[in-house]
């Protein structure tokens, strides 16, 4: 075929793509046959996918990704959403970028994620023509994720073991004679570093970059006290509800969780709370193009979609217009409206970037010794 | 059965007592098992006067139960008949054929044995995904995936089994055979496995077991189309474990003791039957 | 001659074939990263013998699963020859109580026994209640928890490989052991746990190999105290993402395995397994 006929060939390919009349297998077929097999595909085409795959870490959050985000995108955009539950842990990920098949389009990781993974070249930058930075809270709008929810790990305590006065702070938490108990602390690591320096007297302010050893050295002088390192939230919310653990630094949806079942026997508060957020990520070469990729995350800034996941989950909003949609008697079990957030430690996306394998191998020693 | 009294292979009251004591220990997960299966809240925990029948509800209304325990049923069915076929085939090679080749090609068998499951989980992975584009029908997140990988992982579990069984069968049974005319085939087919009976069945029900069983390597090769039984009850487990889980066991218990009080039903009245004859 | 040759062909090369293709070059993939990552050499096999943490996983496994497969085997000896020799009623009360539990799953076995071994569960509470002891044992969350959770697990598989080799066992020649004036430990000692070997093999070889590669079990009963080499792969592949540590580890496993089936070849005749 002469050069010239087959390139109008893949022209007309091309704008038949971008008007959503081929999918994208349809069309590397007829352009591999046309012998011009684009290298990048990073047209600007939103081809017509079958289904788009939503990464996270099942349970209820399954459904809950499914009503808030999954039903709206659907509804605009014509395209099925799927949800994996699998739990995409960095090895996950890692797995499935170097197997080369990309089978998640969007993933709901940890923040660190974003910049480890962006900083190696594997994941799409995020299209702010798209997405809307009006949307996002300031300085989460990074270059390859952007924050889907919020949550935190929180100080819950029994308060049936404690009458008079309640433990509040990372430093109550290490104080065993005022406060006799067991604790239960994460087996992951994250919050929990912070939490041994704050009770160690270091300020919030010069927190970062973490004293690994400090706080390891912290932790394993309240070792006898912690009868065990909760890895699931099942385990978190066992562990108290089962009255083994007095206290535990846990996650504050599930603290509103336990909460209710316990007819508010296990409290909580946001006070010496550690903030943290998830991220949107899209690895390259994803199944149904950046594109698509792309709409879902600015659909699901969407501030009614958000408090839909708060309702459910109890996660807080990502788009800070949807903190005032929540409803008056459940504002405070926001974990990231500005009062809350006040009285919280954020926890830093970029020193777990670069740090949290190390840190991670040296806190899982501590935990298994 | 001879009426020799003198017992020398009757088990003794040490052994007995090893026994019943050992019984009270297989079956001690039970007594928290039962009640957490009727227990009224969403969570594990032991009914304190909260007894409900919300989780054995669920597990019949909820289709998504429904459907991947027949899928796991049927899955654990095609991969023990495989895994048995192939155990029984290989088994029968290693008895008639004892040299270096077959050793090395046995120790080649039972790789898949010795790796932790994470690790076949993580090989099986990469093979899989490897097929998505030439053969998807076994590749990623197939149900012919699924069945290839637990073929893979329980195989060698099998013929461990069989091996034990087909090791206690003398092998001049073979030879009279083959003496008196009858091909390899033929032998293989009428006489020694007839005699490995047991061994098969053996090796056929650790391969059903373990398929039903099998998470580690599900996990990793399967997405959200193929929802096996363990894959369905390990989603939730990082929220919540629901006790619906406990429900299943129960209700799987309790088939398994019906079915085996029908076969003893059955044999008890055959036997009167004869009985009545003789 | 060479027509036999092509009817053991038949039945000796599909499997290996087939595991070839679907499991052993995929695996020399997965080795080849125990000297690429994260840098080409054998820093990650250094890594194993002078790194404490590693050694401490790799011990403590293999402490954990001889006791676990020395226990389980004895105890499901016992109960199969009971199976197969004891009275009609025990037999059937055997077969029951050796089949129920395959059918608790693996998950909702490890938190039966999370309730009942816990500081507050069942067994603690009966004995306090009773008054044998004052404070509750830790019986969970600690090392013995793995313990009882795998044993309680493999018990059953060992069950039927060793009432196999019990069964093809000829009474006549433990009555012909009799009646030269053998007492019956004797008789079992020198007769018939001697003809069973290799029903004792094969079940320690299954019991010993699946303990090796418990996580589940002791992932949830050890409270994350006594970590195991197949969780720390896992921790290895998935959370602290070093691949290279995590396949070093895997072919150092099969070495270690490779080696017991060598010394059990020499000590046991492993070859009686295969006839």
């Amino acid at each position: 075929m002469s050069d010239r006929f087959q390139r109008d060939c893949f022209e007309i390919l091309t704008r038949r793509a971008a008007a959503g009349e081929i999918d994208r297998r349809s069309f590397v077929k007829a352009a591999a046959l046309l012998l011009s097999v684009p290298v990048a595909m990073r047209a600007k085409i939103a081809f017509a996918a079958d289904q788009l795959v939503v990464a996270n870490w099942g349970g209820d959050a399954i459904d809950a990704f499914q009503k808030a985000f999954g039903e709206p995108f659907t509804k605009a955009t014509g395209i099925a959403v799927r949800i994996d539950g699998s739990g995409p842990t960095e090895g996950a990920i890692k797995a499935q970028i170097t197997s080369g098949k990309i089978i998640w389009d969007v993933v709901d990781a940890d923040a660190n994620l974003g910049i480890a993974f962006g900083k190696e070249g594997v994941l799409e930058p995020l299209d702010y023509d798209v997405i809307d930075r009006a949307k996002i809270r300031k300085g989460y709008d990074y270059e390859f994720g952007t924050p889907g929810y919020f949550f935190s790990y929180v100080l819950a305590y029994d308060s049936a073991k404690f009458s008079d006065e309640a433990p509040k702070s990372p430093a109550d938490f290490w104080n065993v004679e005022k406060f006799p108990g067991k604790r239960t602390m994460y087996k992951w690591m994250n919050g929990m570093l912070e939490a041994a320096l704050l009770a160690d007297g270091v300020k919030p302010e010069e927190l970062y970059p973490l004293d690994i050893d400090r706080a390891l050295a912290k932790i394993e002088a309240l070792k006898p006290h912690i009868i065990s390192f909760w890895g699931s939230g099942a385990e978190s919310q066992q562990l108290l509800t089962e009255g083994e653990a007095a206290m535990g630094y846990i996650w504050n949806t599930r603290a509103i969780l336990l909460g209710r079942d316990t007819g508010d026997q296990i409290k909580w508060g946001y006070e010496g709370g550690f903030l943290n957020s998830s991220t949107w990520i899209t690895p390259k070469g994803n199944p149904a193009g950046r594109d698509n990729a792309m709409r879902f995350i600015a659909s699901s800034q969407d501030a009614q979609s958000q408090v839909t996941l708060f309702d459910l989950l109890g996660n807080g909003p990502a788009n800070p217009q949807a903190d005032a949609l929540i409803p008056d008697d459940k504002k405070a079990l926001n974990c990231v409206s500005p009062e809350a957030e006040a009285k919280q430690v954020t926890l830093s996306a970029e020193w777990y970037a670069d740090n949290y394998s190390a840190a991670l191998e040296k806190f899982l020693a501590l935990v298994s010794k | 059965m001879s009426a020799n009294t003198n017992s020398t292979d009757k088990p003794g009251r040490v052994s007995a007592a090893i026994v019943y004591l050992t019984i009270v220990f297989l079956l001690m997960p039970l007594l928290a098992i039962v009640p957490v299966s009727f227990t009224g809240t969403r969570y594990l925990s032991m009914p304190k006067g909260n007894w409900s029948l919300r989780h054995y509800e669920a597990l019949l209304t909820n289709p998504i139960w429904l459907d991947s325990i027949k899928l796991s049923l049927g899955i654990a069915v095609a991969s023990a008949a495989i895994s048995t076929v192939l155990a029984v085939m290989f088994g029968l090679g290693l008895w008639y054929v004892r040299n270096r080749f077959s050793t090395m090609l046995a120790a080649l068998v039972f790789l898949p044995m010795v790796m932790p499951p994470v690790v076949s989980a993580i090989i099986l992975y990469f093979f899989e995904t490897s097929l998505i584009d030439v053969a998807p029908w076994i590749g990623f997140d197939s149900i012919g995936g699924v069945i290839l990988a637990h073929v893979v992982v329980a195989t060698p579990f099998a013929l461990v089994t069989f091996m034990v069984s087909l090791s206690q069968i003398d092998k001049r049974i073979d030879m009279a055979a083959r003496g008196l005319g009858a091909s390899l085939w033929q032998s293989i087919f009428w006489i020694i496995l007839p005699n490995a009976r047991f061994g098969i069945i053996s090796a056929a029900f650790f391969a059903f077991i373990l398929s039903w069983e099998e998470i580690s390597v599900t996990l990793f090769i399967t997405s959200f189309n193929v929802v096996t039984l363990p894959r369905q009850m390990w989603n939730g487990m990082r929220d919540n474990v629901d006790p619906a889980i406990a429900a299943i066991s129960v209700i799987l218990i309790s088939l398994t003791v019906i079915g085996i009080l029908c076969r003893d039903l059955w044999r008890w009245q055959r036997a009167r039957a004869v009985a009545k004859v003789a | 001659m060479t027509r036999s040759w092509m009817r053991y062909a038949i039945l000796l090369a599909p499997l290996p074939l087939f595991l070839v293709a679907s499991y052993v070059l995929p695996f020399l993939m997965v080795a080849k990263w125990s000297v690429t990552d994260p840098e080409p050499g054998f820093g990650q096999y250094i890594r194993i013998f002078t790194d404490p943490t590693v050694q401490a996983v790799l011990i403590r496994t293999l402490r954990i699963c001889v006791i676990v497969t020395t226990v389980s085997v004895t105890l499901a000896y016992a109960i199969a020859y009971n199976w197969v020799f004891g009275p009609p009623q025990r037999q059937r009360l055997i077969e029951y109580c050796v089949l129920i539990p395959f059918w608790i799953s693996v998950l909702i076995r490890a938190f039966g026994w999370l309730i009942l071994l816990r500081n507050n569960g069942i067994i603690n509470e009966s004995l306090m209640g009773v008054g044998v002891i004052k404070e509750p044992l830790a019986l969970v969350r600690n090392e013995l928890g793995s313990i009882i959770g795998m044993t309680h697990f493999l018990i059953p598989f060992a069950v039927f490989p060793l009432a196999s080799a019990l069964r093809q066992v000829d009474p006549r020649v433990l009555q012909a052991a009799s009646g030269l004036g053998a007492g019956r430990m004797r008789i079992f000692w020198t007769v018939t746990l001697p003809m069973t070997m290799p029903g004792v093999l094969g079940a320690s070889i299954i019991v010993f190999v699946f303990a090796l590669g418990f996580f589940i079990t002791p992932a949830i009963l050890s409270g994350g105290r006594s970590v195991m080499v197949a969780e720390f792969i896992y921790l290895q592949l998935f959370q602290t993402v070093n691949w290279g540590l995590a396949a070093a580890i895997s072919v150092v496993l099969l070495v270690i395995v490779a080696a017991l089936g060598a010394l059990l070849h020499k000590v046991a005749r492993l070859d009686k397994l295969v006839g």
